[in-house]
């Protein structure tokens, strides 16, 4: 109503433009920044270029608020005159105030209108030139490094399983996603992220907590979205080369070209890696075995986007991974285990992004990805298969987004979907497909200047189980202009697999039985028929059989963001992430041939719950320091239940180093493996410009976890097994030279060589030399 | 709020203090950890250890080959007087040692985790039927050291230990626990086995790992087993007294 009577008016006054450029600290766009005009509340997203542009302006004074998730907020105060306005507006990124290198025209997500920000929980954002100036290569060395992140084993997976947790929550549980698609590949639920190069990728968005609202099934405790470089500006090529320790190798190819007068552009890289992997358990594992695997990878990528008319745009992206790995384990000569890997990875999108008339953006995307993976051991001497498992599944995905602004105070995204997830494994008989349908709507709402409220819901169907819904909820408010509050709260889930619900496993050597849940009742009549029972839990086995539930988590953060100038960053929070119905195996019988009898049942209630605080410090304008602390406690309430309830084996303390062997208490419990309660990042960025060297320096620090229960009573208390305390340093120098063509760089990780034989995949000292070189016309 | 906080900044962002941060940044990077190596000693002098006594590891090493002929684990004996570890593999080898007194335990089952006192009256024992009949098994639930007496023979005679396995509840007497999880085996250490042997003899076992090596923690699922690591004490002068603190 306010705009029909406003309309008439305004076309008699003086109008003005305002319009501008939103674009980081070296000059590339920032695409789909928020700026809002103050004090009208007019909001404006930028566009591929970082345009943004305001009509119909009186003059005065205005006010820009400009914010875009990993950057630094700024406010520039606009004083219009009698003329149109052109304004360049250069955001800092958080946490990082030293980036020289000017690359052209890389930009952010283009080809997906979801935003992370409106998962409501907190998100860390890696940018490209951090990757650099940590020098890692692979993802899982990026993410290790992390705040509440790390990186673990999975022994129960097999000597492969390898995993990333993020505040608490398991690989299981954390959604991998390349530029906004789901990838495919786990192994007994972890996501190895070593199998991804860093090459070729502009940013990585890390959200810690549910954030099924964004991305259905599975994103239940948290996702890692790898955005890859796309847009080029004009035509160059980089190479670059590092070897060291491990007779370790990085190779790298990248180009780049626009074509058809800028509308159009390509980018693609390619990468070879190697390295010789590394033993953590010499005491037991003698010469030429490893824990942490060898290994060869090679990828490709690529990227193309043409602006097919003026407002519809053409998206492509392919990606192939293989990896080829044989490992030797050997106890002794006569016992030696070869272990085997081999696995493909390809993916492919094709998006179509078009404005229409009135603010309206739609976006339609199809995506395609395969991982096939076969692993094997086999004894070398007695040629006998220990083990061999091959699997492949294809996923097939198509969604249709959309994005509406009603007013300057609304933004609308929406969308719907579907996807077939295809599996080549036979045992798995008829249900060989996941097929899923979804449907979700994402608003932000600016009521008042200070305040921004984001308001997620998601509803996702699958046909081997039942629709869920997940809402979330977010507030950022500002408290005064340089203190932010920020909360959210959110649902995540994760639907039971096929196994869980329909196979029947038997295990011949160790001689127990698995029954899935919907088939629980069948089978146990079965052998009951047959006499092959001596006991059931009939009680149990009432309760739990067809009924088995989603796991659902509940996430919930409350933090403030303190930026008194732009030297300084703080940040605090707390976090209490809920998991409900997780699924776990329970006995429900013994057999007279079968000795034991399991099936998958809900506990009760898992909760991860702590504090994150973070500190980023200009010290001077060449040094940078930064500190990253999470405080956490990971526990199992039903374990807590059973030592309560004093039921076998949770009633039993027994410490064979101290002697102590007692009825067991609440507090004994230590908390879940592999969590550890305290973890610190501290990070020191030091620029000499007069040599354009840089040096990085990084302690990882993380508090003794434990790693495996060891004293028979099912839960983790001190007399179990910890990987101790320890710190991870790793240093970097960098060195430009002819006029910043060439790239020299110096790579030491874990410089004080800490490994121990519970970290299986944490190599000692590694040193690695190298070079990158750009060619491009001047 | 926003005053307090505007009143504190000047004073965090001062020269001095920003060399604070440093410094607090260099001490933080100094502190590093240590790997722990502790393993629990089992020689006391006077009690028998037996380290990586190999079970039947071709059986395991079978297991998931396809094409092969999956077999049972061949059962092994094992007497305590001389240390000898006794193979049964054919009917000819069972005919010869199953019945008689010249063995004290058996290891039969997958994996050879099911262990047995050569006893005559239990149907599924080894020595069924045989010269040993005057055997049997208490399990005390206490760590090995602080079992210094055998219980009397009354306890002895009520005793229906038979099978010492998998330990799947609270009122097993088995000696091992399997996680399903990790699907390794995990020795109980808070069980003593205290046996009446053929000879009338007194003695107490611990059963300790069946890994190679006899690792703390084991890391690798296909971590070469069994391989038995375990101790025991006869009592020579067949008085109860299984005291084997070292004096």
């Amino acid at each position: 109503m306010l705009f029909i009577l406003w309309l008439p008016v305004l076309s008699f006054a003086q109008e003005r433009l305002l319009k501008g450029y939103v674009v980081d600290s070296v000059e590339r766009p920032i695409v789909h920044a928020t700026v809002t005009l103050l004090p009208d509340n007019q909001v404006y997203h930028t566009d591929d270029t970082g345009y943004f542009e305001f009509s119909k302006l009186y003059e005065g004074t205005y006010q820009l608020e400009v914010h875009h998730v990993g950057y630094v907020q700024r406010h520039v105060a606009v004083d219009l005159g009698g003329i149109d306005t052109t304004l360049h507006v250069s955001l800092h990124t958080v946490g990082r105030h030293i980036e020289q290198v000017r690359v052209e025209g890389k930009v952010t997500a283009v080809d997906n209108l979801v935003n992370a920000e409106n998962a409501a929980m907190p998100i860390k954002v890696i940018t490209r030139r951090e990757i650099e100036l940590m020098g890692s290569r692979r993802l899982d060395e990026v993410m290790k490094e992390q705040t509440g992140v790390a990186v673990v084993n999975d022994i129960s997976g097999g000597s492969r399983a390898v995993g990333v947790q993020i505040q608490g929550f398991s690989s299981n549980y954390v959604m991998v996603l390349i530029d906004g698609q789901p990838m495919l590949g786990r192994n007994n639920g972890n996501f190895d992220l070593s199998r991804i190069s860093v090459t070729n990728i502009e940013r990585i968005e890390i959200i810690k907590g549910a954030s099924s609202c964004l991305y259905g099934s599975d994103a239940l405790g948290g996702a890692i979205n790898i955005i890859t470089r796309h847009g080029a500006v004009m035509p160059q090529a980089q190479a670059s080369l590092l070897y060291g320790t491990l007779n370790t190798v990085d190779a790298t190819l990248e180009g780049e070209i626009p074509f058809a007068n800028q509308r159009g552009s390509v980018v693609v890289s390619g990468n070879y890696y190697r390295t010789d992997g590394f033993n953590t358990d010499d005491r037991y594992l003698s010469g030429g075995s490893t824990t942490f695997p060898p290994y060869e990878n090679l990828s490709f990528q690529g990227r193309m986007r043409y602006r097919a008319t003026k407002n519809g745009t053409i998206g492509l992206t392919a990606r192939y991974a293989a990896r080829n790995s044989k490992m030797y384990n050997a106890w002794s000569e006569e016992l030696t285990l070869e272990d085997g890997q081999k696995d493909q990875d390809v993916n492919i999108g094709l998006s179509y992004d078009h404005h229409f008339a009135h603010g309206l953006r739609s976006m339609t995307r199809y995506y395609l990805t395969r991982f096939d993976t076969k692993l094997y051991a086999q004894w070398l001497r007695q040629g006998v298969l220990a083990g061999e498992e091959e699997f492949g599944q294809y996923n097939h995905r198509i969604e249709q987004q959309f994005a509406y602004s009603p007013s300057n105070h609304v933004k609308f995204t929406g969308g719907l979907g579907g996807s077939i997830e295809v599996m080549d494994n036979q045992d798995l008989d008829d249900k060989r497909s996941l097929q899923t349908a979804f449907v979700y709507l994402q608003t932000e709402w600016r009521p008042i200047d200070r305040m921004l409220a984001t308001l997620g819901l998601r509803y996702d169907h699958t046909n081997s189980y039942r629709g869920r819904v997940s809402p979330s909820l977010g507030l950022h408010y500002h408290l005064s202009e340089s203190l932010l509050l920020k909360a959210g709260t959110g649902a995540g889930f994760k639907a039971p697999d096929y196994k869980m619900r329909y196979q029947v496993f038997f295990n011949p050597s160790a001689n127990y039985l698995v029954v899935g849940n919907d088939r629980l009742e069948d089978v146990i009549n079965g052998l009951d028929a047959a006499g092959e029972l001596s006991y059931k839990n009939s009680y149990m086995i009432n309760l739990l059989s067809g009924n088995l539930q989603a796991e659902k988590s509940w996430s919930n953060n409350i933090g403030l963001t303190w930026s008194p100038s732009s030297k300084l960053q703080t940040e605090a929070s707390v976090f209490y992430h809920r998991i409900n119905n997780q699924i776990n195996s329970i006995n429900v019988g013994t057999g007279t041939t079968v000795s034991q009898i399991y099936t998958y049942r809900n506990l009760p209630k898992v909760v991860n719950k702590g504090a994150e605080f973070s500190i980023s410090y200009q010290a001077t304008p060449d040094l940078q320091l930064s500190i990253g602390y999470q405080y956490l406690i990971a526990k199992d309430l039903g374990v807590l239940d059973s030592i309560r309830a004093g039921s076998y084996p949770y009633n039993q303390y027994n410490n064979a180093r101290t002697g102590e062997y007692r009825k067991s208490k609440p507090s004994d419990y230590w908390g879940i493996e592999e969590r550890s309660r305290h973890m610190a990042n501290l990070k020191l960025l030091y620029e000499y410009r007069p040599w354009q060297t840089s040096v990085n320096v990084r302690a990882n620090i993380r508090g003794k976890y434990p790693f495996q229960e060891t004293n028979g009573n099912q839960f983790i208390d001190d007399g179990d097994k910890f990987v101790p305390e320890h710190t991870l340093l790793n240093v970097t120098i960098e060195k430009k030279l002819w006029n910043r063509r060439l790239t020299l760089k110096l790579i030491a990780d874990n410089v004080l060589g800490f490994t121990s034989r519970y970290m299986l995949g944490q190599p000692g000292r590694v040193i690695l030399g190298g070079f990158s070189y750009r060619i491009m016309k001047e | 709020m926003k005053i307090y906080l505007d009143e504190i900044w000047p004073i965090l962002a001062s020269r001095r203090v920003r060399w604070t941060y440093i410094g607090c940044f260099l001490l933080l990077l100094v502190s590093c950890g240590k790997d722990e190596d502790w393993r629990p000693f089992y020689e006391d002098g006077k009690s028998t250890v037996i380290y990586d006594l190999a079970g039947d590891t071709d059986a395991s090493m079978g297991d998931g080959a396809e094409g092969k002929e999956k077999r049972n684990f061949n059962i092994f004996l094992f007497r305590f007087k001389d240390k000898r570890q006794i193979w049964i593999k054919n009917a000819h080898d069972s005919a010869q040692w199953f019945q008689t007194k010249d063995w004290d335990i058996a290891f039969t089952g997958p994996y050879n985790s099911e262990i047995y006192v050569n006893n005559a009256y239990h149907e599924l024992n080894p020595g069924y039927g045989g010269e040993a009949d005057k055997t049997a098994v208490v399990l005390i639930r206490q760590p090995y050291e602080a079992v210094t007496v055998a219980p009397s023979d009354s306890e002895f005679d009520a005793s229906d230990v038979h099978k010492i396995g998998w330990a799947s509840s609270e009122s097993s007497y088995g000696w091992f626990r399997y996680s399903l999880q990790t699907h390794i085996m995990q020795a109980l250490p808070n069980r003593t086995y205290v046996i009446r042997l053929p000879d009338g003899k007194y003695a107490k076992l611990q059963l300790i790992n069946a890994y190679k090596g006899n690792p703390e923690a084991v890391t690798n699922m296909n971590w070469p087993a069994p391989y038995y690591t375990f101790r025991y004490y006869v009592q020579e002068d067949g008085s109860r007294n299984l005291d084997t603190s070292p004096q």
